[in-house]
């Protein structure tokens, strides 16, 4: 448990009144391809209401492992404890019982009412004008149609593109599009797996900020996970401390992510 | 409501990926199209051919052998028999004749007189049967001989020696129609039972009093020394022939040819069904891979679906709809390609078919059939394919780009 004087200390902690959103206590994640095994590995790790954390690493570390996790779309191997509870007042949710029981349709009920996921493609669907692809998950969730998606659009800076598909978009537009779908249905936390890794480092920068900003606005707990630091430490992200272990054989890869 | 926006979703992209979509909705009527051909030439040619063997009346005849004594009585429920087609009794052969002559030729012809009535299987075809003891069908040879047509008036003579002095006497016939070549070759009449009646009584000098001819008055009970019959198909013919020997009369079929037709439908089936079958397997494998490879290609936007909250059920609607849509059109383009290849093919043998007949041929329910087994193993292989997308967890579909 966390002492007191942290809440003073560590301005990235988060307070008890903020209410904890994750919490995961040994959650194993192994997978193998290519007869090599991999291990994702997490003790401990507690996300806060309205915190933005970054998960920094070269890519095969597992950061994206861990953010399928939190998004309930990768099952662990095992898990010792992992509690959901998106809304303050509500009960922690037991994710992992309902791993256990297959419950995949009550997770993507939960990863649709709370969970926004930005795509490292960006995961548009081409049949799609931007303005439906940003609505999708209002739609899914049945949500009035109101001026939500083209402020959003606008302060993306994409309103004039509203009424078009996805390929006549530049990489850095369509992330853009991406980042507003995942904020759209305004969810309490927003996934975003490396969401300007396919754009030019100036781009990067500022669609990060933008997207930094828009959830702070919002107060929408953010996860994203980036293999460039430098582009987001001025951005006050609480940055994940993890660690990979190769074997000596090379033949086994093993991350532990403390939290 | 779920449901109607994977509808809109699936909808959307067909048509956003209409290319794809043609090329798909193509493969399949380039399957479907020379499957429907091939179908429509078994069933016309060979339907046709075996149709027209198995009903030629000359394979459905059943002769007695040399004469015997039927009553009308006997003959009446013999032909209420359910495997009977056609019964009619014959008068005595030696005075089933008439002399013709027409205004049309000077030529007179001595002719046979065949018993007829009502759905005679040798003058299928003909609107106006013989009736009474005027209206004859004159057999093909016949009329030309004589240079009539339907409608024209024929006189027709016989003669007796009644007494010690020869008798001739004449009446009027008209002709109703001309039966088709092939249902008596020489020179004849197709004439109602009555008027055979008449002729048989005048020569065995019997008054007829219908036609004003005196003479000696009718025995009461007439018997027949044989009769017409024609079982319903061929498939009758054996078991009439062995109730009619079994009341001890011998009779002549064409068994020998009817067992070769009917080896033949029967090879003939089995290698068209095998054909069909083999058709059938590989129209499905064809369709159940291009689909299946579809959704496979579509799993990372199946992902995505899965990632904003659509449930596994919903994702698998999703390929289900695009299927149906390949299914339907291509079915219907399909049809085109059959319809056209049917018209060349029709056209091409119109020369060699009988009017209106047709190598080519399908009815409404073979296309219905056709839409009906598209439909089912393209929604089927999509369902598999699809339950087989959604059914893996959404990271793995995501990271797949």
């Amino acid at each position: 448990m966390r002492s007191p004087d942290n809440n003073v200390s560590n301005v990235f902690r988060p307070s008890r009144d903020r209410g904890i959103i994750y919490h995961l206590r040994d959650v194993v994640l192994d997978r193998e391809s290519q007869g090599i095994s991999f291990r994702l590995n997490v003790p401990s790790l507690q996300i806060a209401q309205g915190e933005k954390i970054a998960l920094i690493g070269e890519s095969g570390c597992g950061k994206s492992t861990l953010l399928d996790i939190l998004a309930f779309i990768a099952q662990p191997t095992s898990i010792g404890a992992f509690r959901f509870r998106p809304v303050n007042t509500g009960e922690p949710i037991d994710v992992g019982a309902l791993w256990r029981r297959r419950k995949l349709n009550r997770l993507g009920e939960l990863r649709k009412r709370h969970i926004g996921y930005v795509m490292q493609t960006g995961g548009l669907l081409p049949y799609l004008t931007v303005r439906d692809n940003m609505n999708l998950s209002r739609n899914v969730l049945g949500l009035r149609q109101d001026r939500t998606t083209e402020d959003l659009a606008r302060e993306l800076g994409i309103a004039r593109h509203l009424d078009k598909l996805p390929e006549t978009l530049s990489t850095g537009e369509r992330q853009r599009v991406a980042i507003g779908r995942a904020l759209a249905h305004e969810p309490s936390i927003v996934i975003a797996d490396e969401p300007t890794a396919s754009v030019d480092p100036l781009a990067a920068e500022k669609i990060m900020s933008l997207f930094i900003g828009l959830a702070e606005e919002r107060n929408i707990t953010v996860i994203v996970a980036s293999h460039a630091w430098r582009h987001i430490k001025r951005l006050g992200l609480r940055r994940l401390a993890h660690h990979t272990q190769r074997s000596r054989d090379g033949r086994t890869t093993e991350t532990v992510v403390n939290g | 409501m779920r449901l109607f926006k994977i509808l809109r979703l699936a909808t959307r992209d067909y048509r956003h990926e209409w290319q794809m979509s043609g090329c798909f909705i193509l493969a399949l009527a380039a399957v479907l199209g020379p499957m429907l051909v091939l179908f429509g030439l078994k069933f016309g040619i060979v339907g046709g051919m075996i149709d027209q063997l198995i009903e030629d009346p000359a394979n459905r005849e059943i002769r007695p052998v040399g004469s015997g004594r039927y009553d009308a009585v006997w003959l009446d429920r013999f032909r209420k028999r359910p495997d009977v087609a056609f019964l009619v009794a014959r008068t005595r052969s030696i005075a089933a004749t008439l002399q013709l002559k027409s205004r049309a030729s000077n030529r007179i012809l001595n002719a046979e007189m065949i018993p007829s009535a009502h759905g005679d299987p040798l003058l299928e075809g003909i609107a106006q049967p013989p009736t009474g003891l005027h209206r004859v069908v004159l057999s093909s040879n016949a009329a030309r001989k004589l240079g009539v047509e339907p409608g024209d008036h024929i006189d027709g003579s016989l003669a007796r020696r009644y007494r010690g002095r020869h008798e001739r006497v004449h009446l009027d016939l008209e002709v109703a129609d001309v039966a088709p070549p092939a249902a008596f070759p020489r020179d004849g009449a197709f004439v109602d039972l009555v008027l055979l009646e008449a002729l048989e009584d005048f020569r065995d000098g019997h008054a007829v009093p219908a036609l004003g001819w005196s003479g000696s008055p009718a025995p009461d009970q007439r018997h027949y020394p044989s009769f017409r019959l024609y079982a319903r198909s061929i498939y009758d013919v054996a078991t009439i022939k062995q109730a009619l020997n079994d009341a001890g009369i011998d009779v002549r079929t064409k068994a020998a040819d009817i067992e070769l037709v009917m080896k033949m439908d029967r090879n003939l089936s089995t290698i068209y069904w095998a054909i069909a079958i083999i058709g059938l397997v590989g129209f499905s494998l064809s369709l159940g891979a291009s689909l299946w490879a579809n959704v496979d290609r579509k799993r990372k936007e199946l992902s995505v679906l899965r990632l904003v909250g659509f449930r596994t059920g919903d994702i698998v609607w999703f390929p289900m709809i695009q299927a149906f849509y390949t299914a339907t059109l291509g079915w219907v383009l399909a049809i085109g390609i059959y319809r056209l290849a049917a018209l060349a093919i029709n056209d091409m043998l119109s020369a060699q078919l009988a009017d209106g007949q047709q190598v080519c041929v399908l009815l409404p329910k073979h296309y219905l059939a056709a839409l009906v087994v598209t439909v089912v193993a393209s929604v089927a292989a999509a369902a598999l394919a699809g339950m087989r997308s959604a059914r893996i967890e959404p990271s793995e579909g995501l990271r797949e780009i």
